[in-house]
């Protein structure tokens, strides 16, 4: 059916579009014009920095880049909170409204990093069953499926606490008000962004990093365990065992040598 | 019978090597940074010898 495919092809770029819109302007405005609106910070050259975020989204949009919707955009619209810091204050913010709009984030870049890469699959020729498609899913899948499940819990509960904690933290607001009397609003903001950016390191290094060579089946692992179970086949430990406890018997005498001088 | 020698010895090992480790915790609080490093050294050393255990009853098991 090559008139089907084009169609269905369009229907789902259009549902993207239309759910990261939506998506979008809800973090855009949660984010920027209604607390620009509450502090009164909607006036002037500000209302263009606002704007920004907009424009962006609508550029990454026209572009369909996910690189635009997923890392431009949310930069975008730190630089008016960065502008102005009052716009993430604690008194912005109350308990409930931040978790509303981190539920708001969380909805955007789950929205699109799953809407802009899913495509429907053109409709095959033919179908041919294979044996392996019987067998269900490796389990070695299904351990990968479970950590990406875990990583994307990690990746809603890390950042949320470790934000919640930063602005919610009596102890932290009281500190910097005694630190940075008149300043608390944009020592918060930029503990706020530190966060975020300690957050991008962990994941980037402890987690992904731990992926990337399960990705090529553990191949380093995987000989690494040959290696150590061919060794481990004489019987006999090594003889880092026999360093290892003279170095400890040299450590112990030095300790006791040490506490009879002194 | 040899394995399960191997595993307990390995786990003793391994297990009280954190006692080492909980000893250089209370020799830096108390400012004895070299008694603290030897210490430290001894608790390795441990751990190693307890890892060299769990290798020999990996052999056994096989």
């Amino acid at each position: 059916m090559p008139v089907s495919e084009p169609t269905t092809e369009r229907r789902w770029r259009t549902f993207a579009d239309v759910v990261a819109f939506a998506l979008g302007t809800n973090v855009w405005i949660s984010i920027v014009i209604l607390p620009a609106i509450y502090v009164g910070g909607l006036h002037g050259m500000r209302i263009l920095s606002s704007m920004l975020p907009f424009a962006v989204l609508m550029l990454g949009l026209a572009r369909r880049s996910e690189g635009i919707l997923l890392g431009l955009f949310p930069a975008a619209v730190l630089l008016p909170v960065s502008l102005q810091p009052q716009l993430a204050s604690q008194h912005v913010y109350g308990e409930v409204r931040f978790g509303l709009v981190a539920a708001g984030v969380i909805a955007y870049l789950f929205g699109v990093s799953f809407f802009t890469t899913f495509h429907e699959p053109p409709a095959p020729r033919s179908v041919r069953q294979l044996s392996s498609a019987q067998q269900g899913t490796a389990s070695r899948w299904q351990r990968r499926e479970r950590v990406y499940w875990g990583l994307t819990a990690l990746s809603i509960i890390f950042p949320a606490a470790l934000i919640a904690w930063v602005d919610y933290d009596g102890a932290i607001a009281d500190f910097l008000g005694k630190m940075y009397p008149g300043r608390v609003a944009l020592m918060t903001t930029a503990l706020t962004a530190g966060a975020i950016g300690l957050w991008l390191g962990v994941f980037h290094y402890a987690f992904l990093g731990v992926l990337r060579p399960h990705r090529t089946g553990d191949r380093d692992l995987v000989s690494a365990l040959t290696k150590a179970r061919a060794e481990a086949k004489s019987g006999k430990p090594r003889a880092r065992f026999y360093a290892a406890v003279a170095t400890a018997l040299a450590a112990m005498a030095a300790l006791v040598l040490m506490r009879h001088l002194s | 019978m040899r394995r399960y020698f191997f595993e307990v010895l390995a786990v003793a090992l391994i297990g009280g090597s954190l006692f080492f480790f909980k000893e250089t915790l209370d020799y830096l609080a108390r400012r004895d940074y070299v008694a603290a490093l030897l210490v430290m050294v001894i608790g390795v050393a441990v751990i190693s010898v307890g890892k060299e255990m769990a290798r020999l009853a990996l052999v056994q098991r096989d």
